[in-house]
């Protein structure tokens, strides 16, 4: 489904890094591969280091963390938030909402949109949506969107196809109403048929955990799970990756009729390296046009990496370089959304560190 | 189809292969080798193939009948 959106613009991105930095070497002990075989995975799927948080740290502390850095550095003024949307599928507990208890902890004004939504990889995409569509609205005039996840928590130390890639991490946005800019184009797909293909089975009210989802399996390939861990068929998420997104993509540019040449920036979704390149290949656009950077340094934070990708590769040049980007989203959902926009004179585009 | 066979070797770390060698017996065979071949098919070939259908087709000559059947 295509979208549009006009006079919205993102104002300022902040990410926040964990405070626990993971090697890729130090855990080769866990998998059932041979060192030769894991140093190959490191070399094809770009695996190095990855951020993950502490055992205590949450989604809001994330969010809170930085929310206050903007506040201090004031760089956003607490009652000018009119909405606030949080992406995430590490939400602190299944009620009450986490952009709630962000709400209270911040001591934020009454007189607002607060939601969480339940989404992944596709989760910036979705979530920037959301804020364009609440921005429609005339008592609405900023938007504070936070993606955020500490899925490293439920995955499996044993499972190579999950645990050298995961990642934690937040991402703070803020869209805003604008009168001058250029419309932004949109288009988001489902396909619910494939919501088996990343799940974490337990948990939920459908199969609460118990001693018994918590007892670990070797699966066909050898790596231990129990049911209480993310599991992924990671074939089925490469076939579709690569059979639905550049067509996406392709027509996505047809509808806001550019073309390639008018991309600055392809900042995709990082699984792994691996996956970058091929979908760079199939899409006929240059690496350098799509950065694959983010997952051998900070690992795999879901709807942070896109986010994560523009701080790190773009930062400071955003507050007075213009560049035309095209996102896309794509995983657990099976969900994929992808967005053009003009990204120009932002307030802010950094990273920072948990503390 | 002419470097399906050359790809394939330089994919399964050998110098040669036998359209009758055992996926299996190659020291190389694992997860990764099966996302290469899913990698290089649907590059080469505009073939999808799954983890699960390239397991089964056990053989060298397995694998290549499974890429033309969807070919």
């Amino acid at each position: 489904m295509n979208l549009q959106f006009n006079n919205k613009k993102i104002t300022g991105i902040l990410t926040v890094l964990p405070e626990k930095e993971i090697k890729f070497e130090d855990e080769i002990d866990n998998y059932s591969f041979s060192s030769s075989q894991s140093m190959k995975l490191k070399l094809i799927m770009g695996y190095n280091k990855r951020r993950v948080v502490k055992e205590n740290t949450t989604t809001s502390d994330l969010c809170i963390f930085g929310l206050n850095y903007l506040f201090e550095k004031k760089l956003l003024n607490k009652d000018e938030i009119d909405g606030l949307v949080l992406v995430t599928q590490s939400p602190d507990h299944f009620m009450p909402p986490t952009s709630h208890i962000i709400h209270g902890i911040l001591n934020l004004k009454q007189d607002m949109v607060c939601m969480d939504i339940n989404q992944g990889c596709s989760g910036y995409v979705i979530g920037l949506n959301q804020a364009f569509m609440l921005l429609e609205q005339e008592e609405i005039n900023k938007v504070v969107l936070l993606n955020a996840d500490t899925l490293s928590k439920k995955v499996s130390k044993n499972d190579r196809n999950n645990n050298p890639q995961i990642g934690d991490g937040a991402a703070i946005t803020i869209v805003e109403k604008d009168i001058s800019n250029s419309p932004i184009f949109s288009s988001v797909k489902v396909d619910g048929s494939g919501s088996d293909v990343l799940i974490i089975p337990a948990g939920g009210f459908k199969m609460p955990s118990s001693q018994e989802t918590s007892i670990l399996k070797k699966d066909e390939s050898g790596n231990l799970r129990s049911l209480n861990h993310l599991v992924m068929q990671g074939d089925n998420v490469f076939n579709f990756v690569q059979r639905e997104v550049p067509p996406m993509v392709e027509k996505l540019l047809e509808s806001a009729a550019v073309t390639d040449n008018d991309i600055d920036y392809y900042m995709f979704h990082q699984p792994n390296k691996f996956m970058l390149k091929k979908l760079a290949s199939k899409m006929g656009c240059s690496e350098e046009k799509m950065p694959n950077n983010i997952v051998e340094n900070f690992g795999n934070s879901s709807g942070a990496t896109i986010p994560m990708t523009i701080t790190f590769n773009l930062g400071n040049k955003l507050l007075k370089e213009s560049f035309f980007v095209c996102m896309a989203g794509f995983g657990v959902g099976l969900s994929w959304a992808s967005l053009l926009i003009k990204l120009e004179n932002l307030t802010f585009c950094e990273m920072i560190d948990f503390k | 189809m002419e470097n399906f066979e050359s790809t394939i070797s330089e994919i399964l770390e050998v110098e040669s292969i036998e359209l009758n060698d055992y996926l299996e017996s190659f020291d190389a065979w694992d997860s990764l080798t099966i996302l290469s071949i899913i990698a290089f098919c649907d590059s080469e070939y505009k073939v999808t193939l799954s983890a699960d259908e390239i397991n089964k087709s056990e053989t060298i000559n397995g694998l290549k009948e499974l890429v033309k059947s969807k070919m």
